[in-house]
């Protein structure tokens, strides 16, 4: 067991071995270098920081979870790890001060903890119970919550806050007139417009095509009204080191105020794995890679570990860039690696120009992200089975009023209990041999689904009745008992009560204690 | 015996941490930057002071040129006559610029656009906030609304001769080339005053008035007030005809251009 958690716990390289096209994968890593810079940047807009901890975090993470993971995956920012960290710190300090970053900072040790531990336990099947209804769910709440941020920055409304979604519509429409900036209003209009049409073109880039756009037009914008006129935001220089060490302040009176932010670590550990693993398995279905989930589950959790050393926060997999990724033909982690250099490379070179960068194009390109996360076929693909409609819904509902966090207990909560429902479910078949009922069960029969013997049991009353144990997959000793307790009020009417089973059921049978007046027949 | 002379000794120490508490109603910056935990509040308090006194590194975001706001709100805004920055009791203030009563978050952002010569930061962002914050701690015990003793800078009584840029570049080189360069790019430690890496010319500094004010008051370092009213009128009017990086109210092309090459 040791010798093999060592084994996961060491990058493996085992993938050098399939290096032989690594100018492709050079290539991939450097689109992704690219395709992460707006993401790091509106993401950590989004947890609530400035924007040089997303970039490392687009570095660091993405290069440590390559380093030890096994797959082709793009780790990185991700944005319902950002929109959590956010929720769970800013009632602690406000956005972006520094007792705010240090608690963002404890907040992802907590996580890289948490989600070692899930690695310990061989956490990795767990997702398996996650219902993908569910994830599509938590996905399309994320989007929404996605778009109601891009407005605060679209609009500049930064001045006011509201609670729910439906408030700041309401005051946005209302007010429209004193409260929008028309400036950002027109530069995210133009990014918005820029990357739909640009994607007729090139499905792939267009967000790129709508950064340009908007930084564009952002240019225009400063060059005919000067900033004090138009008020917009600017990303501003990026102070980015190469090696931007940071030691996360861990005290006592942090630890206290922080155990407020364990629930959210839970959390925020439990989507990043989730998501990560989910790519991971459709990379696994599509290309032939040798994919090892609980080694990935490890490298997640230790660049969630390392992230605040280096000044970054906790990521995830991202969907989109690994689908870009996949298309390219990357196949090997060396992607993800040279990604992360490229992106310190060309953070170094692109740094005066991003200067001014508007935040409202970066906004721009987080309404584009957010509208594609809510996807109407996955309705209509749920929609075909209702309990998977009811997750879908109740989930993307509930993130909409309550928040990620909820929403995600929401639906872990539904998935587990649609889970237990369909498996406490029994298949009874009613045959009948010699006008006596025999009862063929299929499925699991214990505590949760024995209830639905009784109806049987109770319309044959006054009859002998054989019950045909052949396909049940489980018995446990609430049934055993269940049958005990029948056969004798049987035996009081002079029915017998037969059991058809198998050999390793007798024995078990015999183990939990079956009284001498079932009749045992065996197969 | 010797208990109780050790008893006097322990009494005797804690005296001076007794009598520094009864005196002080907020701890000072020192004791703030020792202290291992800090509330939202100090902390913020803190952070806006490490802003002031090292702004290239703590709010480099939206700096474009080599200053810091110490440079000109000398010992970290806390010096009268050198533009102090316990004024939170003067804002929210009227201005006829726009129209509008504006906090002093306007105020703090402005000095980032014209005398840091970089670009705003927005009325919430972190940084600013916490400059307020330290602005707040600074202005403890101030009469609200009363302007607080030694605003700003002094004013220069009417010498009755224009400022004469000619004799300000031979005060230059005689008083100040020393520290700022003859070139005014600063040596070493010492702050640019024109130049790429100075303030531009939509700063309150790039004012005669304002300059001389702050010169006659400040400058040279260490020998403060020894200029007479004419010399650091002239000196600042020989400061205010150097190149300096663009108004971003008039030239937005030429501000842009200067932005995106440095
Ligand atoms: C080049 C010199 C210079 C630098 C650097 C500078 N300022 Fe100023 N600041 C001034 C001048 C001059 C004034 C007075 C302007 C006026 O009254 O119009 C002023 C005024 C202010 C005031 C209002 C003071 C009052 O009396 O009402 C605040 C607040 C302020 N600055 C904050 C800052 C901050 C924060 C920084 C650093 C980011 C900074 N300043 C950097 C020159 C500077
Ligand atoms: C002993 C060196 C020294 C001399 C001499 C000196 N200065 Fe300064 N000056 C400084 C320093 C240091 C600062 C920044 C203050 C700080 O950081 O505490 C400064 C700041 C300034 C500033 C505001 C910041 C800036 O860069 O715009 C101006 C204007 C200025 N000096 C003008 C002058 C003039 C004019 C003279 C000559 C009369 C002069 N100085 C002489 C050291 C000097």
């Amino acid at each position: 067991m040791i010798t093999k958690l060592l084994r996961e716990a060491t990058p493996s390289f085992t993938w050098r071995h399939r290096l032989d096209n690594w100018r492709t994968e050079i290539f991939a890593g450097f689109v992704g270098a690219i395709l992460v810079i707006p993401q790091g940047i509106t993401y950590a807009y989004l947890a609530g920081l400035q924007p040089e901890y997303g970039l490392y975090c687009a570095i660091f993470v993405t290069l440590f979870s390559s380093l030890l993971g096994t797959s082709s995956m793009m780790s990185g920012p991700n944005t319902a790890v950002a929109i959590l960290i956010g929720t769970a710190v800013v009632p602690l300090a406000g956005r972006g001060s520094p007792i705010y970053i240090d608690y963002v900072f404890l907040l992802c040790l907590m996580v890289g903890i948490v989600q070692l531990l899930f690695w310990l336990l061989r956490g990795a099947r767990v997702f398996q119970y996650l219902s993908p209804a569910a994830i599509s769910g938590i996905s399309a709440g994320a989007g929404f919550l996605i778009i109601m941020a891009s407005l605060d920055s679209i609009l500049d409304l930064s001045t006011f806050k509201t609670t729910f979604f439906y408030e700041k519509l309401y005051v946005i429409l209302s007010d429209a007139g004193s409260l929008v900036n028309p400036y950002s209003f027109v530069i995210g209009i133009c990014t918005i417009v820029a990357g739909y049409v640009g994607r007729r073109y090139s499905p792939r880039y267009f967000i790129i095509i709508a950064v340009c756009a908007g930084y564009i037009c952002g240019l225009l914008v400063a060059f005919i009204w000067p900033q004090t006129e138009t008020e917009l935001e600017y990303l501003g220089r990026m102070p980015l080191e190469w090696l931007p060490f940071a030691v996360p302040t861990v005290n006592i009176e942090y630890l206290m105020t922080s155990l407020k932010l364990i629930p959210y670590a839970i959390a925020i550990a439990f989507i990043g794995l989730a998501q990560s693993l989910v790519i991971v398995r459709e990379l696994k279905m599509e290309t032939d890679q040798h994919i090892d989930l609980d080694k990935e589950v490890y490298a997640q959790g230790v660049s969630s570990i390392l992230a605040p050393f280096f000044s970054s926060f906790a990521g995830s997999g991202s969907f989109n860039r690994t689908k870009v990724n996949q298309s390219l033909g990357a196949t090997t982690p060396l992607s993800g690696i040279v990604a992360g250099v490229f992106v310190l490379v060309l953070i170094t070179f692109l740094g005066p120009i991003l200067t001014y960068m508007p935040m409202a194009a970066m906004a721009g390109t987080l309404f584009i992200v957010g509208m594609d996360m809510i996807k109407w076929h996955d309705i209509t693909h749920y929609s075909l089975v209702r309990s998977e409609l009811v997750i879908y819904l109740c989930t993307f509902v509930g993130i909409m009023f309550f928040g990620l966090a909820v929403g995600i207990e929401i639906a872990v909560f539904l998935s587990i209990s649609v889970f237990l429902v369909r498996i406490s479910q029994l298949d009874i078949k009613v045959e009948q041999s010699n006008s006596e009922p025999v009862l063929k069960v299929k499925g699991a029969l214990f505590y949760a689904s024995v209830a639905h013997l009784t109806e049987q049991f109770q319309s044959a009353v006054g009859k002998n009745l054989t019950v045909d144990l052949q396909y049940t997959t489980h018995i446990d000793q609430s049934a055993v008992d269940f049958f005990n307790r029948e056969a004798k009020n049987m035996a009081t009417k002079e029915n017998t009560l037969t059991l058809m089973i198998n050999e390793k059921q007798r024995r078990f049978l015999e183990k939990l204690g079956a009284n001498a007046t079932i009749k045992i027949v065996m197969i | 015996m010797r208990i109780s002379q050790l008893v006097l000794c322990v009494m005797l120490l804690l005296v001076p941490f007794a009598a520094n508490h009864a005196q002080q109603d907020q701890p000072s910056i020192t004791q703030l930057l020792n202290e291992p935990f800090l509330d939202d509040y100090y902390s913020n308090v803190v952070y806006g002071y490490e802003i002031v006194t090292n702004t290239q590194e703590h709010a480099s975001r939206y700096v474009g040129n080599s200053l810091n706001c110490s440079n000109c709100h000398l010992q970290a805004g806390t010096q009268k006559d050198a533009l102090p920055l316990n004024v939170a009791g003067m804002y929210p203030k009227w201005r006829a610029k726009n129209g509008k009563r504006n906090g002093i978050g306007l105020r703090i952002r402005e000095c980032f656009l014209y005398s840091m010569d970089g670009i705003m930061p927005t009325e919430d962002a972190p940084e600013v906030l916490a400059i307020a914050a330290y602005i707040t701690y600074l202005s403890q015990g101030q009469v609200l609304g009363a302007e607080p003793e030694g605003r700003g800078v002094p004013t220069i009584p009417d010498t009755g001769y224009d400022p004469n840029p000619a004799n300000g570049r031979a005060v230059y080189l005689a008083q100040c080339a020393s520290c700022h360069g003859q070139q005014g790019k600063g040596l070493g430690q010492m702050p640019a005053v024109w130049g790429g890496d100075s303030y531009n010319k939509g700063a309150g500094m790039n004012r005669i008035q304002m300059a001389a004010g702050f010169i006659w008051a400040n400058m040279p370092l260490g020998n403060a007030k020894s200029l007479s009213y004419q010399q650091a009128l002239d000196v600042s009017a020989y400061l205010n005809l150097q190149y300096r990086p663009a108004d971003p109210n008039d030239s937005k092309f030429l501000k842009l251009l200067e932005h995106l090459i440095n």
